[in-house]
């Protein structure tokens, strides 16, 4: 738990000053999109709640759904 | 316009796909518990179906001189579109990255240290390969020399230290199993070391000078593809009827070498060279993924983007799988099916739209 | 150019802390926490539990001289420890409740089999050694003629610990012949094999007033896992002829007038085996080689003219061919296919071994073997001619 603190304090800390000062609000904006979206599977990962995998999902839709499968063994 | 101002020649673009698909050597893990002792035809096979299609990259990235796949993607299809199939390709690169990242650390777990918190060894490797990304194309493609040399020097070395224990009757009867396997077998070495290419069209549009790519391309893929029949032919040689059961073949053929009970337990040489080898694989895409997302958003650096895709990766690492029996059956089935699309057809497609809209356009209005 | 110091300050700390904290590994061991195991061996127990009886390194020993009291003696180079448990590796565990620490088995050099276990079938048992991340498939692979912990416990003369000794003792197969070594990677391969029988060498207890020695008496042949049979000295040289596999031994031919003997060392054997299939008739081309070298002679008659060589030649030929039929002939009682010929016939003929393959236990004696064996003598070692008193009529 507060290894997930650290770290991304320590990239919060890495990336933001540099990019506030340079005035690169794009970047900024990306960087907090996808820093949020990390920081929410990290914290998701580290309280045992249980992370959708999205290749279950397209296993069963290919599948399942298409009917494409090779047989097994 | 493009999110890289860096240029790399054509020896360099050689050596960074040599190494790129070196990175896959352990990889055909995946193929011979289904084609057994028929695995080296299967590479050879995947490499001659998929050569064409990787200089089609070229020839795409010809087309569109110093941009990359978003930006090609978002001139043939139309704004929207174009975005919608950048988005396939993004979330491609992701999953296939979360694969390879994870499959180095089920390779420690499982081999080398039992103890470790998973999660920990990821964030190790992630945080590296991250680390080299944000150095730039340049310093990758720079880099991509000693990897792909030492990457020969092992796998050649191990081949040699193996010859007396290899059995070349192993590889008879030579056309033994279903073709329905052999065909799957052509699927995975297709897609796997060699469609994955495909992000080197985030990359082609920095060479400095084209009229060497395809050269430079095919023989980055022939020197991989060396590589990798280098070491399916030992495990084959070595192993034989074993092959199919073991968790990494590579492993345990390393560990039966047993010359003058000096050279003995060299399993850890097998774990340096595909780790160094799927490090240049991660950093590349670690690059490119960063890159990608990048020229989405219409950035003009994509270095703080490389930090939070790292963490994103790890946790997708962490948790894609629940074990390495998982992954290897999703991967031998849906895991190759959707990404046919991203490496055969859309490419040829955007070609086949390109040409017949006549893109790129000289100047001014690009899309109808 | 504050900053950049500062910065420069807080990286410096940054990576000195990485360097504590990211080398090394969690799961590190310690020498002295390792319970470093050179052999194994598996009994059967009571209640249908398996006995497992693993050699630890006594690492803290000053290794003097053998001690008379049994295990545990401070002067004992080794430790043999018993658990028993339903499962090997469950009796792997049990161990730490005698040792304290986990068995360290990378460095185990052989398993051997109990005579039960091996006449049970040893496919169960197999997994666990095949499975385990740290066992090599370098390990050799051995059964005892009654228990296994007896053979682990007879002490050798010349070497430190039991099963190194017993280790050395398959791995120099090649100055007989008379045995060949088998790793677990060979005996897995075999075993996966659905016609091949597998072999493993069969270790006996020599017991004279006081010491005990092992041996190697011989070769175990299995199907499926389970021992249904033994093969002797020479039989076992037979398997090896065919295989190819005999690198050097003693050859003992009798003199065809019947003067005495001529002992010849061999020097180099190459085998080779040629499946033919006619119909449905199924024979074995064997082509065995051999160059040999006069090493001892009981006669005091001048063997080393070409046509006494002849005759020996033609004798060790034919002492060739016996000792490859005795292996055939043993091998088809036991109906147990040790030459790996299915597999042959697999790898040339695969269209018709795929409608044979089922049938192959019926199929198998009735095969055909022709045997060309052809030695060559080049060699007399450092005689002329034997020692022998001037003869006036020559």
């Amino acid at each position: 738990m507060i290894f997930l603190l650290l770290i991304y304090a320590f990239i919060l800390i890495i990336n933001v000053p540099g990019l506030i000062k340079r005035k690169e609000w794009r970047e900024l904006a990306a960087f907090s999109f996808l820093y949020v979206i990390a920081f929410a599977l990290g914290l998701m990962y580290v309280l045992d709640i249980p992370i959708p995998s999205p290749m279950k999902g397209l296993q069963h839709l290919i599948v399942d759904i298409f009917g494409i499968e090779y047989p097994q063994g | 316009m493009s999110i890289e101002k860096g240029k790399i020649s054509s020896q360099q673009l050689l050596f960074l796909i040599a190494g790129f698909v070196q990175g896959s050597a352990l990889l055909i893990d995946f193929a011979v518990g289904i084609t057994e002792h028929q695995t080296w035809m299967v590479i050879i096979a995947g490499l001659i179906i998929t050569a064409p299609v990787v200089l089609s990259y070229v020839l795409l990235s010809k087309m569109f001189p110093g941009m990359n796949l978003i930006q090609i993607n978002d001139m043939v299809y139309g704004p929207f579109l174009g975005k919608a199939v950048s988005l396939y390709y993004i979330f491609f690169f992701m999953m296939t990255l979360s694969f390879n990242v994870r499959d180095v650390g089920e390779l420690y777990m499982t081999f080398l240290v039992e103890d470790m918190p998973f999660v920990f060894l990821l964030v190790v490797f992630a945080a590296t390969c991250a680390y080299a990304a944000t150095k730039g194309l340049e310093v990758l493609a720079r880099i991509s020399h000693l990897f792909v040399v030492s990457g020969l020097f092992v796998i050649i070395s191990n081949f040699i230290l193996l010859i007396d224990q290899m059995d070349f009757s192993n590889f008879l009867p030579l056309f033994e199993l279903p073709f329905i396997r052999i065909f799957q077998g052509i699927h995975i070495m297709s897609v796997i070391p060699f469609g994955e290419t495909v992000v080197f069209l985030m990359i082609m549009g920095c060479l400095n000078r084209t009229e060497l790519a395809a050269k430079s391309t095919f023989f980055g893929l022939l020197i991989g593809a060396v590589s990798l029949l280098g070491v399916a032919v030992r495990n084959t040689a070595v192993l034989g009827k074993t092959q199919t059961i073991w968790t990494s073949t590579s492993f345990q053929s390393i560990r039966l070498i047993n010359i003058g009970t000096v050279l003995t337990r060299m399993d850890f040489l097998v774990g340096i060279a595909q780790t160094v080898l799927v490090f240049l694989k991660c950093s590349i895409f670690f690059y490119v993924l960063s890159a990608a997302l990048g020229q989405l958003f219409g950035l003009t650096s994509y270095l703080p983007l490389v930090l939070p895709i790292a963490g994103i990766e790890v946790i997708i690492a962490a948790t894609v799988f629940q074990s390495p029996v998982d992954h290897a059956m999703i991967t031998q089935n849906a895991g190759i099916i959707y990404s046919v699309p991203l490496i055969f057809i859309f490419p040829l497609l955007s070609i086949v739209i390109a040409r017949i809209r006549g893109l790129p356009k000289p100047e001014g209005g690009k899309e109808a | 150019m504050r900053k950049k110091t500062c910065l420069s300050m807080v990286k410096l700390v940054l990576y000195f802390f990485m360097m504590l904290t990211l080398s090394g590994c969690l799961g590190a061991r310690e020498i002295n926490d390792l319970e470093i195991v050179i052999g194994m061996g598996v009994d059967k127990g009571e209640g249908g539990q398996i006995s497992l009886t693993a050699q630890i390194v006594n690492v803290s020993s000053s290794g003097g001289g053998p001690s008379s009291s049994g295990g545990g003696g401070e002067g004992k180079p080794f430790w043999n420890v018993s658990s028993k448990g339903d499962s090997i590796f469950e009796a792997v565990r049990q161990i730490t409740h005698m040792t304290g620490n986990r068995l360290f088995i990378s460095h185990n050099q052989a398993v051997i089999f109990g005579n039960d276990i091996a006449a049970e079938g040893l496919q169960k048992y197999l997994d666990f050694f095949l499975r385990a991340h740290e066992m090599r498939p370098t390990a050799l692979i051995l059964v005892a003629e009654d228990k296994a912990s007896d053979v682990m416990d007879a002490k050798p003369e010349t070497e430190k610990y039991p099963a190194l000794n017993i280790a050395k003792l398959v791995e120099t197969y090649g100055f007989t012949s008379h045995l060949y070594k088998v790793n677990m990677k060979d005996f897995a391969s075999s075993l996966m094999s659905g016609t091949t029988a597998q072999i493993a060498p069969l270790l006996s207890i020599v017991k004279e007033e006081e010491s005990e020695d092992i041996y190697v008496s011989g070769m175990v042949v299995f199907k499926d896992g389970k021992m249904v049979g033994k093969l002797n000295h020479d039989e076992a040289r037979g398997l090896l002829w065919v295989l190819g596999k005999v690198e050097s031994g003693v050859l003992d031919v009798s003199l065809p007038d019947g003067k005495g003997k001529a002992i010849l060392e061999i020097m180099k054997a190459k085998g080779q085996v040629t499946p033919v299939m006619e119909d449905d008739k199924i024979a074995f081309q064997i082509k065995i080689k051999a160059e040999t070298s006069l090493s001892e002679q009981t006669t005091t008659e001048n063997l080393a003219t070409n046509e006494m060589f002849e005759k020996i030649q033609e004798a060790s030929a034919e002492i060739i061919h016996q000792e490859i039929m005795a292996a055939f002939d043993k091998s088809k009682e036991f109906n147990a296919d040790i030459f790996g010929f299915g597999e042959m016939l697999h790898k040339k003929y695969s269209e018709q071994w795929k409608k044979i393959e089922k049938n192959w236990d019926e199929i198998y004696p009735t095969i055909q073997l022709n045997i060309n064996a052809e030695t060559k003598i080049i060699k007399t070692d450092l005689l002329k001619k034997p020692v022998s008193p001037k003869k006036e009529e020559k």
